[in-house]
């Protein structure tokens, strides 16, 4: 077989090309179309997730464990209210005086967190006598920069934003779990109504609009700061913590996660 | 001479690895969202979609609007770092139509700060409710905006 540049070949090659061009305008109409029966778009506001850097840090010593931002925390996002589920959450340590003639500094370390502490706590069990030293510690995501739990998401429905929170795409997740189990502090949970993972947003429509997140606003004590690291006014809250708790520290630093919440006053037993 | 063949099973295997391919490419450019990987592997309107929920709690600035007395007054005593939310309860359905009232406040929202608890940091008032003048509501004695005030 012999292969000759006929009239016909190339005229046939050249109707080939021109249909292919025509097809990829098309092609692209029919991706357009494609797209918008999977998920309606939205139009973006004049928000820019480049130009901000969120971040929450937590005053251990002004915690008063109200409860109320765990409260606030399920009534803004709509976290369903059983004892499983949430976003947020505080809490109670209590170490207790070492056994007489042991040699301990310090006794056992008792933790509890009745629901979260949603309603505030009742008094403790231990007795006061018996108490070396009594706190209260909230928890939420600590917004890792490498964080492992959108590392193993297998469709790209968790990811860190550019702003610094991480977030959960409820459309694109199909609630396999595999990222309630490689967060380290347990902040995530699967919603048991539309079956996807849910996690701390940082409140990212409160905090596009230019408001605080909903935990933030009803703290009392200003136990919550929040901040952005890129836009610091002089008296922005997260500017006077860091300068005043130069020795803050966050959860867990040794795993590698890069956690960026910032505890001050941290108890060395708080995991 | 007679150019070396191709066996007819490698070359069915060929076509369907082609046809494979062809018809993966062709989904995934179809599935694949317009704003992936603007920022990472992801989809970057999900950001708008999550930016765009409603809010519950409107925040202290929006209580000013109406109530800029109560602001100021409170602003000057010892409850000044704590929202008009903490113990009014969700506002941004009152604050965007006054007809909606607020939720009516219980006895029980003062003593959830200040009750005494051993856990609770030495700086702040604590009472114990059932030693602290009992059977009175706090606000009989106790204005609420300005808890400084002793009577
Ligand atoms: C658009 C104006 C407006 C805004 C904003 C607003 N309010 Fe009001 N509020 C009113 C009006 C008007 C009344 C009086 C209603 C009445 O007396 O029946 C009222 C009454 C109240 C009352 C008293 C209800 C009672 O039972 O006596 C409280 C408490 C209150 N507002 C809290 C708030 C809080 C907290 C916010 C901020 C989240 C807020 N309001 C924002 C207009 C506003
Ligand atoms: C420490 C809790 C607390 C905080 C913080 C607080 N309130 Fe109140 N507020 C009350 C209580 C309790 C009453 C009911 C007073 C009564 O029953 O006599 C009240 C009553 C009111 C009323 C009814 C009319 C009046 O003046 O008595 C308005 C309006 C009101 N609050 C607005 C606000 C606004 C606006 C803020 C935020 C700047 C705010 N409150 C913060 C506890 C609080
Ligand atoms: C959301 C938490 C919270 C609630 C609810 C709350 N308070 Fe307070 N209260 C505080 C904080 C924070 C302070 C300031 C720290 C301090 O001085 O203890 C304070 C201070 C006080 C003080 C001390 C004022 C002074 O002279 O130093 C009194 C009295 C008081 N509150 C009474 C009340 C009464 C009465 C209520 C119920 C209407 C109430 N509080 C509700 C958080 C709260
Ligand atoms: C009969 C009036 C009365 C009632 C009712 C009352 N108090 Fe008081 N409260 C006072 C007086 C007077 C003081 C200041 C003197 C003192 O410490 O006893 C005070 C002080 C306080 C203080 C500051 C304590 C300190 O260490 O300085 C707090 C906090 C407080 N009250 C909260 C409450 C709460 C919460 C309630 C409702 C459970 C309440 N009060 C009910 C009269 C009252």
């Amino acid at each position: 077989m012999k292969t000759t540049l006929t009239r016909r070949r190339i005229l046939r090659a050249l109707s080939g090309a021109v249909a292919g061009l025509l097809s990829l305008a098309a092609s692209r109409k029919a991706k357009a179309a494609v797209q918008k029966m999977l998920v309606a778009s939205h139009t973006p506001k004049g928000y820019d997730p480049t130009k901000h850097k969120w971040l929450m840090a937590l005053d251990v010593e002004r915690c008063i464990g109200c409860g109320l931002c765990v409260e606030a925390c399920k009534t803004e996002n709509n976290v369903p209210l059983g004892p499983n589920y949430f976003r947020t959450w505080i809490e109670r340590y209590v170490i207790t005086k070492p056994e007489p003639g042991s040699g301990e500094l310090r006794g056992e370390v008792v933790v509890d967190s009745p629901n979260g502490g949603m309603h505030g706590f009742p008094s403790s069990l231990v007795p006061k006598e018996q108490i070396l030293k009594s706190f209260y510690v909230p928890k939420l995501c600590n917004l890792c920069e490498h964080s492992p739990c959108s590392q193993v998401c297998p469709v790209g429905a968790t990811f860190d934003t550019p702003d610094g929170a991480v977030l959960v795409d409820p459309k694109y997740c199909i609630g396999c779990g595999f990222c309630i189990q490689a967060c380290p502090y347990g902040c995530r949970f699967m919603n048991p109504i539309t079956k996807t993972a849910e996690k701390c947003s940082l409140c990212y429509h409160r905090i596009t609009r230019g408001l605080k997140p909903a935990c933030v606003e009803v703290c009392p004590t200003e136990a919550r700061v929040f901040g952005d690291l890129k836009n610091q006014a002089p008296d922005d809250p997260i500017q006077r913590f860091l300068g005043k708790n130069k020795a803050a520290q966050s959860l867990k630093a040794h795993l590698g996660t890069g956690p960026r919440v910032l505890y001050a006053d941290l108890d060395k037993e708080v995991r | 001479m007679q150019r070396p063949r191709i066996p007819p099973q490698i070359l069915r295997l060929l076509v369907l690895t082609i046809v494979i391919v062809t018809v993966y490419s062709i989904a995934r450019y179809f599935l694949t969202p317009q704003s992936f990987g603007m920022y990472g592997w992801y989809r970057a309107v999900a950001l708008d979609e999550i930016a765009a929920r409603p809010t519950t709690y409107a925040g202290r600035k929006a209580c000013d609007e109406c109530h800029s007395e109560v602001v100021q007054r409170l602003a000057k005593y010892e409850h000044k770092s704590v929202s008009c939310e903490s113990c009014h309860g969700v506002g941004q359905a009152h604050a965007e139509n006054p007809d909606v009232a607020v939720a009516k406040l219980t006895y029980s929202h003062c003593v959830r700060c200040h009750e005494a608890d051993p856990a609770r940091p030495k700086w702040l008032k604590q009472v114990k409710s059932k030693e602290h003048y009992t059977g009175q509501r706090c606000t009989e004695c106790h204005i609420p905006h300005q808890p400084n005030e002793v009577p």
